[in-house]
């Protein structure tokens, strides 16, 4: 039992940490904040070049080849820096719906493209008033000839407006599908919408859109199957994103704390004060471990399906109450926009909010416990 | 990184797990005595923790010189979280704050005297730290040590002595030099219980258990018995309660309880239907399985920080001692919650869910956020020291 990093491992770390610092600058990332295309040019080439975007695929198709346990180290930084980028749904969700029910073909075509950072996908899932489960997939792929005909609409498509390739999760007459979609593609409408954190957001209509039979990915009906399988990696990830964004947030109310001063003392020196921040501190450092815990036992290949909606739940939790009482210390100032503190407090709830929330996870939980 | 123990330490897990199932004796073994149950203070207890001592289990990480067999800490930890999966008595403060303490600082004559006897569970100990005027304040203990000719007279009064009642000797703060500083004028004293000048008073909980107070009167103690240096007790205590925070809030009576708790949830009905199904019951049960994933995970960061030897790391010890004592008693609250009206049934009889569990449990856990520094004496560890924040108080 162990918890060092090999130096592989740190390196990686380390690397991914220089290199945000430089490219995912607060400035860079307030600049790309409501932005439709939403990310940094100089980034997204800094990320693909240092075989950041294709962590998780293999080196055969043109990936860095490394596990889960590398990626949350990524994403633990990805959180610190609130880099604005489509790694998730492009290098991430897309890249995983590939490896997990891709044809060769599909692979070849696609995955050296997004490891290269030359191709955006994005994952086209959320249906409005609907939910997070399989039942929530209610957009209609009706089968004409060799084609599905999609008609409905999606939201939370992110990063739509950069995206060569939607991954539609669809319903057809034998269940949830997953088809390769052109957003340009005839029929086929995107609405970029502002986000609570800033994010590139779409709405995307389909009005009759023709897909080929052959653009499906996976057998058919088998779409939901892959994509929960998928989803329980990527949530590992995006917890270790929610506690790298909490451990710098407390960082900097740490520091802030020890210089401002009020009743002729600084902040910190209030028990009130310090207290939130050792129960933050705590989280952070426990839920560290935990997620740790999940990546390692993805890839080990054990299962996840209780460790990963634990890791999304408590380091989501964990963010989001983090943010608040950092807010508090700073006091006034965090209202304002010229703080960096809102910058994490709204992302904070909005990935608690996004990619499986609190009810889905504990519901996920629960039943692997109870039933 | 690595989440799994060594094939070693698994063979040794699994070693302890049988012999423990083979030993099984329900007198000894009482889930019901909560965090009481780490104390050995029957002959029925006593007799086991020989067996324990025939196993060569106590001690293990003690120096070969000293009888030990200098093997990691994590062998020891495994064998306290199985102890106290099983609500056996734990290997305790003989083998922990006080064995290693005269290990580092004690004097030939106290290594010969106590530490063979430890290892043989032949001596089980008392420790008078918390006085009226120093409870979390433990650095203002005043029980008064007058240097005398060939040793030294103690009077005052001490409190929350859980094992005066049944201990043999007393390991005890006093303060040798009221001049120095608060810190600096505490020394450590073995005290035999029976000393005439000790008396002992009871002093009944709401758990099921009862601790102590001692007063002393005229209590000489010779100088052999002074601990290590004179004015240095206090950062003996504190380097020693590193430790004992973590191995007195052991993670298995928790994932027991919560456990309990699932299988409750699973089997018992309200109103016709299974409890399970309630939504509100789901989504509690979850953020506890959760949280409990967690505590695990701040005993595993314990684990590795000590990982080769050396002083136990403070601030994970009190990460996880916060954080897993609340959680203790959050599992209880809510297993209460869920059982209702018949939550209020006390516990032992056989109209009890349980028998009571949850109703002992909840009452026998609500020290566990006090005793072993407070909640709140956690906190003001991980500003100070973790997170670099002034003194704020």
């Amino acid at each position: 039992m162990d918890l060092d990093l090999s130096e592989e491992q740190e390196a990686i770390r380390d690397m991914t940490h220089s290199l945000l610092e430089e490219y995912s600058s607060v400035e860079a990332v307030r600049i790309a904040e409501d932005d439709p295309k939403g990310v940094p040019e100089a980034l997204w080439k800094q990320l693909s070049e240092g075989g950041l975007v294709g962590v998780l695929i293999p080196e055969e198709f043109g990936g860095g080849g490394l596990g889960m346990v590398e990626a949350a180290l990524i994403y633990e930084e990805i959180g610190r820096a609130m880099a604005p980028t489509p790694h998730f749904v492009s290098g991430v969700m897309s890249a995983s719906v590939m490896l997990e029910a891709g044809s060769e073909a599909q692979k070849l075509a696609w995955l050296p493209k997004i490891a290269s950072g030359e191709a955006v996908l994005t994952p086209a899932w959320i249906e409005p008033e609907r939910g997070y489960g399989e039942v929530g997939v209610q957009l209609e792929a009706k089968r004409e000839g060799d084609d599905f005909v999609l008609s409905g609409t999606k939201l939370s498509v992110n990063y739509a407006g950069v995206a060569e390739r939607l991954l539609v999760l669809a319903r057809s007459e034998d269940g949830v599908e997953i088809l390769l979609v052109d957003p340009h593609a005839e029929g086929v409408r995107l609405t970029h919408y502002l986000s609570q954190s800033g994010e590139p957001h779409y709405k995307v209509d389909f009005d009759g859109v023709r897909v080929p039979t052959s653009d499906r990915v996976g057998e058919a009906g088998s779409g939901w199957a892959t994509w929960d399988t998928v989803m329980h990696r990527g949530i590992v990830l995006l917890a270790a994103q929610a506690i790298g964004g909490a451990a710098r947030c407390l960082e900097e109310t740490v520091e802030y704390a020890k210089v401002r001063v009020q009743f002729d003392k600084p902040l910190g020196a209030f028990q009130a004060l310090a207290h939130y921040m050792a129960d933050a501190s705590t989280h952070i450092d426990g839920g560290r471990v935990l997620v740790h815990e999940a990546a390692w036992n993805a890839a080990e290949g054990r299962s996840i399906a209780r460790f990963a909606p634990m890791a999304k739940l408590f380091a989501c939790n964990t963010y989001q109450q983090t943010t608040k009482v950092c807010a508090q210390i700073w006091g006034g100032v965090a209202f304002t926009i010229e703080y960096d503190v809102q910058m994490f407090f709204r992302r904070a709830k909005e990935l608690q909010l996004s990619w499986w929330d609190t009810p889905y996870l504990e519901e996920m939980i629960a039943a692997d416990v109870l039933d | 990184m690595n989440f799994d123990f060594s094939p070693e330490e698994q063979t040794f897990a699994d070693e302890v797990e049988a012999w423990l199932v083979e030993n099984h004796d329900p007198v000894v073994m009482d889930h019901h005595r909560e965090n009481f149950s780490q104390l050995s203070d029957t002959p029925e207890r006593r007799a086991f923790m020989k067996k324990l001592a025939a196993k060569g289990w106590l001690g293990m990480s003690w120096p070969k010189e000293y009888g030990g067999q200098e093997i990691e800490g994590v062998y020891e930890f495994i064998l306290t979280e199985a102890l106290a999966r099983h609500a056996a008595p734990q290997i305790g403060k003989g083998v922990g704050i006080i064995g290693k303490t005269l290990i580092r600082h004690g004097s030939d004559k106290l290594k010969q005297e106590f530490l063979p006897k430890i290892l043989s569970a032949e001596v089980e100990f008392a420790v008078g730290y918390s006085e009226p005027q120093a409870g979390s304040d433990a650095a203002n203990m005043q029980l008064k040590a007058d240097k005398v000719e060939g040793g030294w007279n103690l009077n005052g009064q001490k409190m929350w002595t859980t094992s005066a009642h049944f201990a043999e000797w007393y390991w005890v703060g006093a303060r040798t030099d009221p001049d120095k500083s608060k810190h600096n004028g505490i020394s450590l004293f073995l005290i035999p219980m029976d000393h005439p000048g000790l008396e002992v008073q009871s002093l009944p909980t709401i758990g099921k258990d009862t601790t102590n107070q001692v007063f002393f009167e005229d209590v000489f103690v010779p100088d052999d018995y002074l601990v290590g240096v004179r004015g240095r007790g206090f950062q003996y205590i504190a380097e020693a309660l590193d430790l004992e925070r973590f191995t007195m809030f052991t993670l298995s009576p928790i994932t027991n309880r919560t456990q309990v708790l699932v299988d409750y949830a699973k089997t018992s009905k309200r109103d016709g239907k299974p409890v399970r199904e309630n939504p509100d019951t789901r989504r509690l049960i979850a953020n506890i399985v959760t949280d409990t994933a967690v505590s695990k995970a701040l005993s595993t960061r314990f684990l590795c920080a000590a990982r080769g030897g050396g002083k136990p790391p403070t601030i994970p010890s009190s990460q996880y001692k916060l954080f897993t004592t609340s959680l203790s008693q959050r599992v209880c609250d809510e297993a209460l919650d869920i059982s209702g009206a018949a939550g209020t049934i006390r516990e032992g009889q056989e109209l009890a869910p349980l028998l009571g569990r949850f109703e002992g449990a909840y009452r026998a856990t609500m020290n566990e956020t006090v005793g072993g520094g407070s909640s709140e004496i956690q906190k003001n560890i991980i500003a100070r020291r973790h997170l670099g924040l002034p003194k704020n108080f």
